[in-house]
């Protein structure tokens, strides 16, 4: 019987995934937020053990899925070139279809390396959460640190007078650091002092995480002026063994990092990577950056959950991390033995989610360059903004408008958007250290 | 090496500090010194400021003595490399160190046309490739090169020859392009130039005492708000200054060790390129493995790892890496920039061209 409920619900939850994955600015961990206050008001229906198998295969789809909608849903100009990322260009040269595929191949080696490194989840992974969980402030101050330091002029330094070229080449940066300060009190307000009513409490973050990240994209595509170009549908990719195994090897390496530190997304565990394993330098970059970028997004989202499943002696609660792993602690605790089935439920919803990215994104790629991208973004616009509005009400939508203009800073000055994980990053370093309190008092919060 | 290698090996000297990593720990550590301090993150943050004030600084205030002029949109390869060789001849007559700017062609917003300037020791020559449009991503695009008549340009130098044989070549084309020294110094009664790349890199930033005054500002901060072993926060700062110092003298371009009492850039020793892989992953590597064994030590009363030192950094550090150098030695193509290869082989052939040319035109004069 529960055999029958796992398979049941892992189906149900690829395709609630599925569906939910390809509207264009929606976030899995929204919908996950949505499912879930259903789930409990549904309460003693809803089966304890389907639980797992369900969010695991809908994040798992989301994983696949989510390819589609930040690939296709987007024709940004030649302006936001800089700032694009090598899927959108292939899409924006006719290969979409190839780029999806090359996604869908990344998530796939996502699941095999998920299961070639069970045994270092089990015998390594342990000590080293509870050596680095006694000192994860300073981990994550170092990082913020790091991505501030790193991020590169992306001017051209021209300038008649020593201050306009520095001024010229260093805009992006000034742009990043003022991103990281300004979302970091915004989140130490938003976490201190939320305006949003306690029962939506489970979606505190979310209409900030809208404006931070949805709302400026969306802007960003409806100032394009960019026409979708004829797509080709292709019968093989341009992928070799060489770029798999480098792929791997850095999506391991920035999977790893995001997986498990804390509030740390797959854009900053890919910086990081990139840096640690000087592996960004290579005409074949766009190829290794989408695998890699693929490898990296499925252990991101689905392998920080998988943690979850890791109870040993040292981990008793398991080494879950991530936004589905918050979003279901109050009803979810794994018990030893359910790796199987979680690492099960990934292969199913992930083989099953592959052929549904290559039949949706043929699907997607017959009818995109007929549709109005303008109509698509408002259209995208006024469902984002309907949802936070219905979750939260007018402090949400007010939420949300401060963070559109945090979060539109780096998209038009060209700095990195990860900067406004500034939002959790500072002030869950502060709080983990002790000093969350003193701060918000500070600034009158307390 | 990249800025997070000196970023992390800050933090892993740091970590070589009991009372360091003790005061850094959480107090659920159940470390009686825990004080959740950030102090592990000055190593880091001061490992990384010399490529800071370099590439954040001291490159946009570094005055050039000649730029570089083309149009983007018709580059003529021998008016440049007239204005280069015609400036190192120049400075050569005069005596002077001759510092150019070689910015890049932007197309567009994510469009670069991309050139490589190189130098023949042998021929004595200083030329110029004109390549295709690439993308921010160093992508180019096929057929976007110019003519085969507008692609190269020649000039052969006057009134010096160059130190080296094949002093490595230059490729301009993303974002902000480099900038050139040029030094002559007249051996044996002949002018002789060698090129340094980034005049402006690896100077006053890297030198050691820099990095001990600017320890002294973490040691006085620590200091003032009486935090405990306020002598470690500048120990660790230097620390971390000092190792990112000491990693680049294995490069090939050293450093000003001890500005300012002597400006002169020291030579590196030349062991590995700073930009390799193997030697940037194989340090992050090493420092993360010796990192975690430190904070392990020296948080908890019991150590949660339970391996001797040596069978840990055995299974941990040296079969990990040692897979990776194998694999790597077996998949991996030698590190050149692409543009900068493609420039080097066409040089090849248009020079084997000259030469047939030549032999063909001695030939015909000797019958």
């Amino acid at each position: 019987m529960e055999f029958f409920t796992i398979l049941g619900y892992t189906l149900l939850g690829t395709l609630v995934g599925a569906v939910f994955s390809l509207f264009p600015s929606l976030h899995i961990y929204n919908v996950a937020g949505i499912v879930l206050v259903l789930w409990t008001y549904l309460g003693d229906s809803m089966q304890h053990a389907a639980v797992g198998p369900f969010f695991i295969s809908m994040i798992t789809a989301f994983a696949f899925i989510n390819t589609i909608p930040m690939t296709f849903f987007g024709a940004p100009d030649e302006s936001a070139q800089v700032t694009i990322l090598p899927n959108t260009i292939y899409f924006m040269n006719g290969k979409g279809y190839e780029a999806a595929v090359i996604q869908g191949l990344g998530a796939l080696i996502g699941v095999f390396l998920m299961i070639a490194l069970t045994p270092l989840f089990y015998y390594v992974l342990p000590y080293v959460d509870v050596v680095l969980s006694a000192h994860m402030h300073w981990i994550i101050l170092l990082i913020v640190v790091y991505l501030v330091l790193s991020e590169w002029p992306k001017g051209c330094g021209f300038g008649t007078t020593r201050l306009d070229r520095f001024s010229e080449a260093m805009g992006n940066v000034f742009a990043g650091l003022f991103t990281w300060v300004v979302s970091g009190i915004l989140g130490i307000i938003i976490l201190s002092k939320s305006i949003i009513t306690h029962e939506m409490g489970f979606q505190n973050i979310m209409p900030v995480f809208v404006g931070l990240f949805a709302i400026p994209s969306i802007l960003q595509n409806l100032v394009s002026t960019r026409q979708v170009p004829k797509q080709h549908i292709c019968t093989d990719i341009d992928v070799t063994a060489n770029d798999i195994g480098k792929s791997a090897f850095v999506g391991t390496v920035s999977g790893a990092i995001c997986g498990y530190v804390p509030a740390i997304t797959a854009g900053i565990g890919s910086i990081i990577a990139s840096h640690a394993t000087a592996m960004g330098f290579s005409a074949r970059g766009d190829v290794l950056f989408i695998l890699g970028g693929a490898i990296t997004k499925f252990l991101y989202y689905v392998g920080a959950f998988l943690l979850i499943f890791v109870v040993t002696p040292l981990t008793p609660a398991g080494v879950g991390k991530g936004g589905l792993n918050i979003i279901l602690r109050p009803i979810f605790t794994a018990e030893p033995g359910d790796y199987l089935m979680g690492i099960s439920v990934i292969l199913v919803a992930g083989g099953i989610s592959f052929f549904l990215l290559l039949w949706l994104s043929r699907w997607v790629l017959s009818w995109v360059a007929d549709v109005d991208y303008h109509d698509l973004y408002w259209a995208a616009f006024v469902a984002i903004t309907a949802l936070v509005a219905a979750l939260t009400g007018f402090p949400g939508l007010f939420t949300m408008l401060v963070g559109t203009a945090i979060g539109c800073v780096p998209v038009f000055f060209h700095a990195r958007r990860s900067n406004c994980m500034g939002v959790l990053l500072i002030p869950i370093c502060l709080n983990m250290a002790g000093y969350g309190d003193q701060v918000a008092a500070l600034f009158g919060l307390l | 090496m990249k800025g997070l290698t000196h970023f992390i090996s800050g933090v892993t000297l740091a970590s070589f500090f009991a009372p360091a990593v003790a005061a850094a720990a959480l107090t659920k550590s159940g470390n009686p010194d825990a004080s959740a301090s950030f102090i592990l993150v000055l190593g880091g943050l001061y490992g990384i400021l010399p490529d800071t004030f370099d590439f954040k600084l001291g490159r946009f205030f570094a005055k050039e003595d000649v730029t570089l002029e083309f149009d983007p949109n018709n580059p003529d390869p021998q008016d440049m490399a007239n204005q280069v060789g015609q400036a190192i001849d120049k400075a050569a007559v005069e005596g002077k160190f001759i510092q150019i700017q070689y910015n890049p062609m932007r197309m567009g917003a994510n469009l670069w046309r991309q050139y490589v300037v190189s130098y023949d020791g042998e021929k004595n020559e200083v030329s110029v490739v004109i390549n295709e449009i690439v993308n921010t991503s160093q992508l180019p695009f096929p057929g976007t090169e110019p003519p085969p008549d507008k692609r190269i340009g020649i000039y052969k130098l006057k009134n010096t020859v160059f130190l080296e044989k094949r002093p490595k070549p230059t490729g301009v084309d993303i974002l902000s392009g480099p900038m050139m020294g040029y030094e002559t110094k007249v051996v044996d009664g002949k002018n002789v130039t060698s090129v340094e790349f980034l005049p402006w890199h690896r100077t006053w930033s890297h030198s050691y005492v820099l990095g001990l005054f600017l320890s002294v500002i973490a040691w006085l901060i620590a200091w003032w708000f009486a935090l405990e072993n306020w002598w470690l926060y500048g120990l660790v700062s230097f620390l971390g200054y000092a190792v990112h110092i000491t990693e680049d003298l294995t490069g090939h371009m050293g450093g000003s060790l001890i500005w300012p009492f002597n400006p002169k850039r020291f030579d590196g020793y030349c062991l590995f390129k700073a930009s390799d892989p193997r030697t940037n992953f194989t340090v992050v590597y090493t420092c993360m493995s010796i990192l975690i064994f430190n904070l392990d030590r020296f948080t908890f009363a019991q150590p949660v790892i339970p391996l001797p030192w040596y069978s840990y950094f055995f299974f941990v550090a040296v079969i990990p890496l040692a897979i990776y150098h194998v694999i790597y030695a077996w998949a991996e193509a030698p590190i050149v920039k692409e543009g900068v290869a493609q420039a080097e082989s066409l040089l090849a052939r248009h020079n084997a061209a000259r030469n047939e040319e030549a032999i063909a035109e001695q030939d015909s004069i000797t019958g």
